[in-house]
């Protein structure tokens, strides 16, 4: 445990480090929690999956290369998408097959580049696990704009989104290009898990997609009212996540999922009881 | 009889599914301010054919015009309207209310990525208010019964303001009741709102006491103008084969629908 107490909460948002957490974990929150919705809606909580795994041999790309794993990530996993799209178009495979198999390739392809390149296991590991608290002002901005896509991207289209999501062939004959449409989702989804990945890494990345909306979901609101509803937990979790790790020193992205967990089962009950 | 400007015109319309002939040799036409019910046994071809003309399924041979332009051209969907068989059954934990619901209707290509304007939700506010749910509008629709889930479904077709409206078995697994209702609510749309509604039924009654023209489905299909000398059973042994029996009387029309 750390030498911080409650008293010296407020003292810690002087610290520059602790407001770029702050401000990139609310970002975070604001763009996973609104994709996770429409993920859980769409059932297409796999897809986030495996788009997170698949990350995980750009990062130990980037690393290898020399550049910058954030948007090494962000190149492999849209890679990934167009991959799924292809297998699932020509047949080769039902979508569930193609996201295990683009996995697959991803997670295996990171794994051969560890064992080529001895050195950054360390480095390797805050990209798993997340650490929110080192982001640098390159980190900031990367999660500043890539956040700034999706949030741009889904108040423009929440209607079309919304649409397709509750009935595709209807959409379809609203005239929805309904396979661009899905095909920027899915990438959209590739943007939002490789902005999260400094803050919860990528291992927990989707249960801070899933669990807000899911959490929003219990208390039988609005379309509208479930979008602030998950917004609100997402944010909520992140920032009560980052200052419990803070004061007790534990792992930030552990606290932070374990928040939006608890959460959910906070609804759950109150649903039951309610 | 008066006929407006053809809006469908199907001409040797052939659907095959898994090399099974589905549709063979459809030709018929259908008439602005028309008001048709398709009809046929389970498994004749009737949703086949439905979704052949609105292009969701291809055509082995043959033609189909909307609007005076071929299907596979048709880019003004706005003009049309479609309600699924499946429209009620979604998922009823899914967090939408009747007027969010009704307000997808308003989604076309052309508007994509605006916002709604004020007059995107008076027409929306008019679509629930014609079908009766304006004091629906905030509730769940996962929370509704069949029978208001089915109004829910018209209005959100309703709200786009179409000249054309398909239902595809809209009243499957609605009591007796909210289904008289349901078709004398169609009756309106047709009649006073000079909507054209092509409408697949089983409820042969409601078809024959109703609606301007008939097709009968049983892979072939038969069309016909139903005028006040037409005999059901002529029309239905086409398609239900020599046995069927269907006792109708037309003086019974005015009363079928006690609540009118």
């Amino acid at each position: 445990m750390s030498d911080l107490t409650l008293f010296d909460i407020p003292r810690l948002f002087e610290y520059q480090f602790f407001q770029f957490a702050i401000i990139g974990g609310i970002i975070t929150a604001l763009a996973c929690s609104w994709v996770g919705l429409f993920l859980i809606l769409r059932k297409q909580s796999m897809i986030g999956d495996g788009i997170a795994h698949t990350a995980f041999g750009g990062i130990a790309l980037g690393l290898f290369l020399g550049i910058n794993p954030i948007l090494s990530a962000l190149g492999v996993s849209v890679l990934a998408v167009f991959g799924i799209s292809f297998m699932r178009r020509k047949g080769m495979a039902q979508s569930d097959s193609a996201i295990a198999v683009m996995l697959a390739i991803g997670f295996s392809l990171g794994l051969i580049i560890i064992s080529l390149a001895d050195g950054f296991n360390v480095e390797l590991f805050s990209y798993l696990f997340g650490s929110i608290l080192t982001i640098d002002t390159v980190d900031l901005m990367t999660v500043a704009i890539l956040g700034l896509i999706t949030v741009i991207f889904l108040s423009v289209f929440q209607k079309e989104l919304l649409a397709m999501t509750f009935d595709e062939q209807d959409s379809r004959l609203m005239g929805i290009p309904v396979t661009p449409m899905s095909m920027a989702f899915d990438i959209l989804v590739a943007v939002t898990i490789v902005l999260s990945i400094k803050v919860v890494g990528m291992i927990l990345v989707v249960a801070l997609m899933v669990l807000p909306g899911l959490a929003a979901l219990q208390l039988r609101l609005s379309f509208r009212g479930t979008t602030i509803a998950a917004i609100c937990f997402g944010g909520v979790s992140i920032f009560l996540g980052i200052i419990i790790s803070a004061v007790y020193n534990v792992a930030t992205s552990g606290v932070i999922v374990f928040t939006a967990a608890a959460i959910y089962i906070f609804t759950v009950l109150y649903k039951k009881l309610g | 009889m008066f006929k407006g400007k053809p809006i469908l015109e199907v001409s040797e319309l052939t659907v095959e599914r898994s090399w099974e002939t589905i549709i063979k040799d459809a030709t018929f036409s259908i008439h602005s301010g028309d008001f048709v019910g398709i009809i046929g046994p389970n498994g004749g071809g009737k949703s086949t054919m439905l979704h052949a003309i609105l292009g969701t399924l291809p055509m082995k041979r043959g033609s189909i015009k909307l609007f005076g332009k071929s299907i596979r051209n048709f880019k003004d969907w706005g003009k049309i309207a479609y309600v699924s068989q499946d429209a009620i059954n979604f998922d009823h934990n899914f967090p939408v209310t009747v007027r969010e619901l009704v307000s997808l209707g308003r989604v076309t290509k052309k508007r994509m990525g605006r916002r709604f304007k004020k007059s995107d939700w008076e027409a929306v506010d008019q679509a629930l208010e014609y079908m009766g749910i304006s004091d629906l509008a905030k509730k769940r629709v996962g929370h509704l019964s069949g029978g208001q889930k089915q109004r829910v479904f018209v209005a959100k077709a309703l709200a786009r303001d179409p000249a054309m409206i398909f239902l595809d078995e809209p009243v499957a697994g609605v009591d007796a009741h909210a289904q008289e209702r349901f078709y004398k609510r169609l009756s309106d749309l047709n009649i006073k709102k000079g909507k054209s509604i092509l409408i697949v039924s089983h409820d042969l009654t409601a078809v024959f006491c109703r609606m301007s023209k008939v097709i009968c489905v049983n892979r072939e299909v038969h069309c016909t103008d139903l005028t006040a000398e037409t005999d059901p059973n002529h029309i239905l042994k086409k398609a239900y084969g020599e046995h069927f029996h269907f006792v109708f009387h037309k003086h019974e029309c005015a009363g079928v629908f006690d609540n009118e």
